[in-house]
Formats: structure tokens, sequence, C-alpha cells
């Protein structure tokens, strides 16, 4: 059962990690959620596949009050990411979702009106919640063609979609990275196959090397703390991308 | 996953409400390929008696009935059709919602059902998953009366077919032949009964 764990908490600034789900069917890839909450309004960050929306909003629930979701951010168009979608409207149909521009024609076929969209446009871009001013940081081509990453700058949290995932077995439970040798070796393969440009990566690396970042929180897998983060960074930016094997 | 079976349930029921709109759409199309072929047998008709002169012409007069009787039938059925077509749009929002409604509400039971908004969510689902059983539910007494109407018509065209028969008898040396053509208009219009009568049982929506 999905569990939401606090990950950031700064007076009424919050980061929920709905994250590791060992009950899942085993047929279907594991997922991380993220919420940030800032007073009144709550952003959901990925908020995942049908399947997997009533533990989603049950671990959200058990936290935060769901009728404070503002908006999802979706980093890309994928099913695990975002084909939930048509149930978090049915829940509150006035909820905005913000996807890059790329995409804003293709979601509504998992739910949603044309108001429901907010297009981000390729050099990304400011999103408001509760007097804080989330980044918007394109990732494009990791892996999606329209990617956007998010920032935090008060938490100084990156949510980083995609990017940094790790496809772990089903002992390694943790919520956090704490052997970064080890567990980037679960993350080899997937970043080789799935990111598909070298330019795009080193165009992100050195993006957000300018970023201060405290907590790097994946859509799959542990979340990378302090040292780690730029660890990642680094072995990211080393790594031969776009390759089927090697 | 928590308990995915209900999802399941959901799934099954919404297939089976497809899969009804399949059959009906299966019948019609069976029915209009028939009316196709009445309406060839017809011409076909037209033409043998023309060639046994004055001794069919009474089974030329009902040919040419038989084949405006088949031109009828495909206007029909082609409405039939329109209106199932619309249907599958309508079947397909009641499985959306009832699915939504459901994995919601298993959402909200995990919850607990002191969960802020639930209700509101609850209300708004049934409310819209009413609005569309209802158009559903209008759709199918359009169909049942569209098809009682079509029945009517081939009613007609089986006292069409019998009249042939009889007059085929009339027919002189032709008399085999038209016989022969008399008896498969029957055979095929017994058949278009049929479908019909599956089509009339078919519900687009349980009561």
């Amino acid at each position: 059962m999905k569990q939401a764990h606090c990950i950031f908490e700064e007076d009424d600034h919050r980061w929920l990690a709905i994250a590791r789900d060992p009950s899942k069917p085993g047929h279907i890839i594991d997922t991380n959620e993220y919420v940030v909450v800032k007073g009144k309004e709550a952003l959901l960050c990925d908020p995942g596949g049908i399947e997997i929306f009533p533990s989603v909003f049950s671990a959200l629930s058990a936290e935060c009050d769901p009728t404070r979701l503002a908006g999802i951010f979706s980093s890309h168009q994928d099913p695990d990411i975002i084909s939930s979608l048509a149930l978090w409207l049915e829940f509150k149909p006035e909820l905005k979702c913000y996807i890059s521009w790329l995409w804003q024609s293709f979601l509504p076929h998992f739910g949603g009106e044309e108001s429901t969209f907010v297009p981000i446009p390729d050099p990304g871009m400011t999103i408001s919640l509760g007097g804080l001013e989330l980044q918007a940081i394109p990732a494009h081509y990791l892996h999606s063609s329209g990617n956007f990453h998010l920032y935090d700058p008060k938490a100084k949290i990156l949510f980083s979609g995609d990017v940094g995932a790790a496809l772990l077995p089903a002992d390694h439970n943790g919520l956090y990275v704490e052997d970064f040798g080890r567990h980037i070796r679960h993350a080899e393969a997937f970043h080789k196959r799935w990111m598909g440009s070298d330019k795009a990566k080193r165009d992100w690396c050195e993006r957000v090397s300018r970023l201060e970042i405290d907590m790097m929180v994946p859509q799959h897998g542990a979340i990378y703390r302090g040292a780690d983060v730029q660890r990642f960074i680094n072995w990211f930016s080393a790594l031969e991308v776009g390759v089927l094997r090697s | 996953m928590n308990a995915p079976q209900p999802n399941l349930h959901v799934k099954a029921r919404g297939s089976s409400e497809l899969a009804r709109i399949v059959r009906v759409n299966e019948e019609i199309k069976a029915i209009v390929a028939t009316a196709f072929r009445i309406n060839l047998m017809a011409l076909n008709a037209i033409f043998l008696a023309k060639r046994a002169g004055n001794a069919a012409l009474g089974f030329g007069v009902l040919s040419n009935e038989l084949r405006r009787f088949a031109q009828d039938l495909t206007r029909n059925m082609s409405s039939l059709r329109d209106m199932t077509s619309g249907s599958v749009g309508s079947v397909t929002g009641v499985v959306q919602y009832q699915r939504n409604s459901a994995i919601l509400a298993e959402a909200i039971r995990l919850s607990g059902e002191g969960v802020p908004g639930a209700r509101e969510a609850r209300r708004r689902g049934a409310a819209r998953l009413s609005a569309q059983q209802g158009k559903l539910r209008a759709l199918d007494i359009r169909l049942r009366s569209a098809v009682e109407e079509t029945q009517q018509l081939v009613e007609l065209g089986g006292v069409l077919a019998r009249s042939a028969k009889i007059e085929a008898a009339y027919g002189g040396t032709f008399s085999p032949a038209l016989m022969q053509v008399s008896t498969d208009f029957a055979e095929v219009i017994a058949q278009i009964k049929r479908s019909l009568e599956i089509l009339g049982k078919e519900r687009l929506v349980k009561d």
C-alpha cells in the first residue's frame, strides 16, 4: 500500500513523496508521485496511471486535503505519468494540468477539457502555488521530446521525472539512495535506453548544475540527497545514452 | 495496489454493453446484405417475367414491388445503423463514467468516507452517469420503434413473396423457374424476419 512521506517541511510548505509500493502488481512499473503543498494549495507531480489511482488518492488524502489540489504537473505524456488524469478531474473538475505545449492536444485522450491544460512553452515557465514560484525546467528528449522537470527554489528540490530513475529490485525499498555506487547500477540500463539525446543530456546537466539542489526526486526509484545529487549529475554527464546495448 | 477487483468488474460490465452494440450492428449488417440480395433477385425476376411474357404479367408486377420493398428495407436499415453508430458514443460514455466512478469510489473507500470533496465528487459522477444512461435509454426506445416499423415492412415483403409464389403457378413453361425465384424470395424474407426478431430482443441498456 502506498504511503505519503513528508520529505520537506517548513511552516506551511511541504513536499510529500508517495513512493515505493511493494504491494503493487508486478506487471505495472512502480512509480513515485510527489505533492507540493503551500498554504491552502497543492500541486501533484506526475499523478501516475489509472490502476494505481486509488492507492495514490488515499495516500495523498491521509496527509493533505485533496480539495486543496490546484493543479497537476505532468513531466511528459506517458501513461504511467498521467493516464489517471480523468479520475483526478472526476474528483475536482477545475484542476489545471501543466504539460509541455507539445502534448497539449494529445493529453485530452486521457481526459480533460480545453480549459484543463496549461501549455508550458519550450523554455519553461513559472508556476505559482500559494505564493511559491515553482519553475518548470526544460528536459526535452529526456526522455520525451516535450519534457519538463519542476524546481522548487525554496525547498531546493528538483522533481526530475524519468531522469535519475532506477528500476530497483523488490528488496530495495528505501525511500532514499543510501549507497550511490550500488544504486546507480539499477539506473544505468534505463538511462542508456530511455534517454535519447547526448546533446540534450549535456544541456540538462549544465542547466541543473546551476541550481541549488538538496534533493533530486525521480519518478521511479529512490531519492537522491545531498552530495548524491551532484554525483548523479556527474555520472549522467559521462554516460553514453541513446544506445540499445553496450 | 489495493483491491483492484472492483475495477475489473466494471471493465467486464462495460465490455458486455459494447458487446450488445456489436451484436446489434452485426444483425443490421446481415439484414442490409440480405436486402441487397433481394434487390438483385427482384431485378432477375423482372427480366425473367419479361421473357415469360403475358403468362407472367402478375409475377412481373410483384417483382417490381419486391424491388421497391428491398429499397425501403435498405433505407430503414441504414437509419438503424446511424442510430447504433451514435449509440457507440453513449455506451462508451456510460462505460467510462461507470469505470471512473467505481475507481473513485474505491479511492474514497480506502481514504475513509470523511475525505473532503468526496460527497460532491460522487454526486457529480452519479449525475453525469445518469445523464448518459438517459441518452442511451432514449436511443434504445427509438431503436426498438424503428425495428417494429421494419418488422411491419417485412410482413408486407412476406405477403409479396407468397403472392409471387401463387403467380408463379400461372407462368406456363416458365412456372418452375418462377416458382424457384419466389421460393428464394420467401426464404430470404424469413431470414430477415429472424434477424429482426433477434434485434427486437436486444437492449442497448439493461432495464
